[in-house]
């Protein structure tokens, strides 16, 4: 009669001992987070004479209208959105198309050219990125948004998601719109597009993602300061870590730059999670 | 508008496999065709030939005497209504109809038109600005119906429409497509594996079977003169009785004897059939239940199933051999009992080796 | 002769019009056209570098200039190169570190987090949320975490009055200091792969597991963990895949200092190609990681497909 017993008080132990385990965790989480946004709000001269300061007042928002004062964060932040968004956009406009064009369309060599596309999904950016780089560099195409821009929409992820899609759709749709007189395009444009909103939503979210992280390209390609993106330009401003600007003006930009990602993660978490599960198990 | 259709030695296969052998049909205007046949046997792909959806190895298939079959699905003049009545799920019922119709450039006072008189038709002009989500399966039904009208097509084609709908709300949309045929007076062909309803809408069914056209007839002919065992077997529940037996062609009509000795004298002219081994076949409400020993065979109740108007009477006889008989729906008989089984000469069958059919001469 | 052979299909009713659209499923060139933009993009940005790159590795490249053949010189000097190999080694080294321990961490936190309740669901969103930064962000963070002085880390010694170990500067922690960041950022995607797959285990299972009075480590070891064996050796490649191309933390933490010991393969690609122009030599250390790296994504096609095979 007392087995029963004792493994519920059992039970109860490990669920206090796992709780415990994962609350440590999410403060090893958070706590980094805290201390960059504290740092961000406190003036430099007090910071270096004791980081227990940090707990208490005084606090100042000196750090990010110094921020926002440095001109080049601006023109960082509006690459960054012409390059991702650009880029998401290309990106959405050939998925489709080539998604619709490989799910229910049939053309000589079809077969062979999705193979292809698929064993492009294997290929590591860097294996590509000096040749790419040199055909840059003859085509003037670095410190340019379409050179910032091109080189993403060569990736075959969208096409795959957008072809697995298209083909989850019932042809019948099709069939009944060809008895309706309705053209290919026609068909794509008006009959199936719009069933394919969700999956616009998620490649759009994961492209703009990406895009708006990436930074290996960006930082080859675009050298002038102009041309930087926020990520590459963020990363610039921290070579002298500790000296410049000070540790409160390199947080408050670090928050500057990552709160919006976070709060634009938090509107669209769904999508995001979709994308990513989705992309790990091609 | 209405057309008739000629289908012409078809042929038509998937890969190695022949899915239609040299099939030829003639549709006539207004007339309401049922494909019927176990699945697989070819008859939804020869619909998907008609609409276009489907590719005709060689033959032709004309409307109104106009070659169709290398035409592309819209320019044929047809309208279909799916199994899963494929609705546009994003546009409201109004535009699904209006698709097409804006798709060949049709002015909008014209396309409205069209729109609420076939929402008047099908009653379903409170359903025009929902969207297919919004609606039962039954209405859903009504409006992939509603989509085909609008075209004002030479020919409805049906695709296993009904499937889809539970029992009830398929009897009712039963008789409303049949009141909607009488209506538009238009050709329309339907595709399903259900006798019952092959039975009650078509003016001829086509019964199909193994790639080929096993019968085209009205439904009565089908079902008492059924030209081949196959669709003596398939059409009519319970299935026909089947015994093998042997003749006796000594008289102007022959007479069928099973194993055990039991004969049945029939009306089927003893001179047309040949002497192969026969299969003697009879539908059970041609056997009548008699007292014991004053039939043409004996036999033991084993299963009684009670219809109401009339009762199956599943009996064995001394052979082994399983009859079913009816009997009144108040029938006294229960299970164990000893009756008598009365074969109705008149309504027998014979069905050769190559299971070519022969009836009693026609009254 | 060519009008004879037209006769009869002109004879045949509206042949003159003899589309080959009567097939709608029929391979037309016409229908290449939706397909076209993007293998446009993807030959000549994808499919031509990749081939362009294999030819720079057997030549003598900088910038602009093709250079001369050289056949496997580039190869050879790379395995003649301490540098090189010891970035081998690093990236092995990182991929040590971080990749087993997310796949754990990740499925810990996955079996914790598989309920369906709000604190649960809050604490999934939080674990994920650093995925969404970018590395330049994570390493700020981090480089605050573990610099001395104003530190997080040095902050909480010091209120025991100890000192931190010097995550960044000493060279036997400096790539356990990356990892340690890395491990922060990329925690979210194996959790959330884990996740999924603990859903789609049948709660029927459960159900019966509990009627035969199962405890709870006999259920997880009987029942979850091998359910989601395949999920494992996914997440496992997919990590190595990743990690292999270890490059933003090292460059913006430690420079790939101190004395090479934290440069990884991509660093010193990055070093070679676009810092010192030597483009032959940094194409072939890219084929190198590209064949390591199609090892692992082999490894993924097949276990992906072996879908089937287990029971």
């Amino acid at each position: 009669m007392s087995a029963p017993a004792v493994s519920i008080k059992g039970r109860a132990f490990g669920d206090h001992l796992l709780l415990a385990l994962v609350i440590l965790l999410s403060i090893v989480m958070i706590a980094p987070v805290l201390w960059v946004i504290g740092l961000s709000l406190k003036d430099n001269a007090e910071l270096m004479a004791d980081p227990n300061s940090v707990f208490h007042a005084p606090y100042t928002l000196k750090n990010y209208i110094n921020t926002v004062g440095t001109s080049s964060v601006f023109i960082w932040v509006r690459n960054s959105i012409i390059v991702s968004g650009g880029l998401t956009l290309g990106t959405l406009i050939l998925s489709s198309l080539a998604g619709y064009g490989f799910a229910r369309l049939n053309f000589p060599g079809r077969d062979v050219l999705f193979v292809i596309v698929l064993f492009g999904l294997a290929v590591p950016e860097q294996a590509v990125l000096v040749a790419r780089h040199q055909i840059f560099s003859v085509l003037k195409f670095h410190n340019t948004y379409q050179g910032l821009i091109l080189p993403g929409l060569s990736a075959p992820f969208g096409v795959f998601l957008m072809t697995q899609y298209f083909k989850a759709i019932p042809k019948e749709l099709d069939e009944a719109a060809m008895l309706d007189n309705a053209g290919r395009f026609r068909i794509f444009w008006k009959v199936l597009l719009p069933l394919t909103l969700p999956a616009q939503a998620t490649l759009g979210i994961f492209t703009f993602l990406g895009a708006w992280n990436d930074y290996f390209w960006p930082l080859i390609s675009a050298t002038k300061k102009d041309m930087f993106t926020l990520t590459v330009g963020m990363a610039s401003t921290q070579t002298n870590f500790a000296q410049s600007e000070g540790i409160g003006f390199l947080m408050a930009q670090a928050v500057f730059a990552g709160a919006p990602i976070l709060i634009f993660y938090l509107f669209f978490q769904k999508y995001i999670v979709t994308a990513v599960s989705g992309a790990a198990v091609k | 508008m209405t057309a008739d259709i000629e289908i012409r030695n078809v042929n038509k296969h998937f890969g190695a496999m022949a899915v239609l052998e040299d099939l030829s049909l003639s549709i006539k205007a207004r007339e309401f065709i049922v494909f019927l046949g176990p699945s697989g046997c070819g008859k939804s792909t020869l619909l998907r030939m008609i609409a276009g959806l489907e590719t005709v190895d060689s033959g032709e298939i004309a409307i109104n005497n106009e070659r169709i079959d290398h035409l592309p699905p819209g320019k044929r003049g047809v309208a279909m209504v799916f199994q899963s009545y494929a609705l546009y799920p994003h546009m409201t019922v109004r535009d699904n109809l209006a698709f097409g119709l804006e798709n060949i450039g049709m002015s909008r006072e014209v396309i409205d038109a069209r729109i609420n008189e076939a929402a008047r038709i099908l009653e379903m002009p409170h359903l025009l600005e929902r969207k297919p989500g919004q609606l039962s399966g039954g209405q859903r039904q009504r409006v992939a119906i509603g989509r085909a009208i609008v075209k004002e097509p030479k020919a409805f084609l049906f695709d296993e429409p009904l499937s889809n709908l539970d029992a009830a709300l398929r009897t009712r949309t039963r008789l409303e497509l049949a009141q909607l045929h009488q209506r538009l007076q238009s050709t329309m062909i339907f595709v399903t594996h259900d006798q019952v309803e092959a039975m009650t809408l078509a003016d001829r069914i086509v019964v199909m079977n193994n790639r080929r056209i096993e019968q085209i007839g009205s439904p009565m002919e089908i079902y008492e003169r059924p030209a081949t065992k196959f669709v003596a077997g398939f059409v009519g529940a319970p299935a026909m009785n089947f015994v093998e037996a042997t003749l006796d062609r000594s008289a102007e009509n022959a007479a069928a004897r099973f194993a055990d000795g039991v004969s049945v004298q029939t009306e089927i002219v003893s001179n047309q059939l040949s002497d192969c081994k026969h299969t003697f076949g009879i539908r059970s409400e041609d056997v009548r239940i008699v007292a014991a020993g004053q039939g043409n065979a004996d036999g033991v109740v084993e299963v009684l199933e009670r219809l109401g108007e009339r009762t199956l009477v599943y009996a064995r006889l001394g052979d082994g051999q399983q009859i079913v008989g009816s009997d009144a729906g108040n029938s006294r008989i229960a299970v164990g009992h000893k009756v008598g089984l009365a074969f109705d000469g008149q309504k027998s069958h014979l069905f050769d080796e190559s299971g070519r059919a022969w009836h009693a001469r026609e009254a | 002769m060519a009008d004879r052979l037209t006769m009869p299909q002109t004879a045949m009713p509206a042949a003159g019009v003899r589309t080959p659209s009567a097939d709608i499923y029929a391979p037309q060139w016409r229908n290449f056209m939706f397909v076209a933009p993007f293998l446009f993009f993807f030959t000549t940005l994808l499919v031509f570098p990749l081939l362009w790159g294999m030819w720079l590795s057997f030549h003598k490249a900088d910038t602009f200039s093709s250079g001369n053949f050289i056949g496997l010189g580039n190869y050879v000097r790379l395995f003649h190169d301490k540098v090189f190999l010891q970035s081998v080694w690093n990236t092995f080294y990182f991929v040590l570190l971080t990749v087993p321990t997310l796949a754990l961490l990740g499925l810990f936190l996955a079996l914790c987090l598989n309920r369906r309740t709000r604190t649960a669901a809050v604490l999934r969103t939080l674990f994920f949320s650093s995925s969404v930064l970018s590395v330049t962000i994570v390493t700020l963070i981090w480089r605050i975490v573990f610099i001395p002085n104003v530190g997080l880390l040095s902050t909480i010694y010091g209120w025991f009055g100890a000192t931190a170990p010097a995550f960044i500067s000493d060279p036997s922690l400096a790539m356990i200091g990356i990892a340690i960041a890395t491990i922060w950022w990329c925690i979210g995607l194996p959790m959330m792969l884990f996740l999924s797959a603990l859903q789609q285990i049948p709660q029927d299972i459960y159900e019966a597991a509990a009627l035969d009075n199962a405890s709870r480590w006999q259920t997880l070891r009987s029942i979850t963990l091998p359910s989601i064996k395949r999920t494992f050796i996914l997440v496992v490649i997919i990590q190595i895949v990743l990690q292999f191309q270890l490059f933003g933390q090292a460059w913006l933490m430690t420079r790939g200092g101190p004395n090479n010991l934290t440069k990884p393969i991509v660093l010193y690609i990055y070093d070679t190609a676009f810092r010192r122009w030597d483009l032959g030599l940094g194409a072939a250390a890219s084929e190198i990681l590209f064949i390591l790296i199609l090892i692992a994504a082999m490894a993924q096609y097949l276990v992906t497909r072996s879908r089937g095979d287990q029971t």
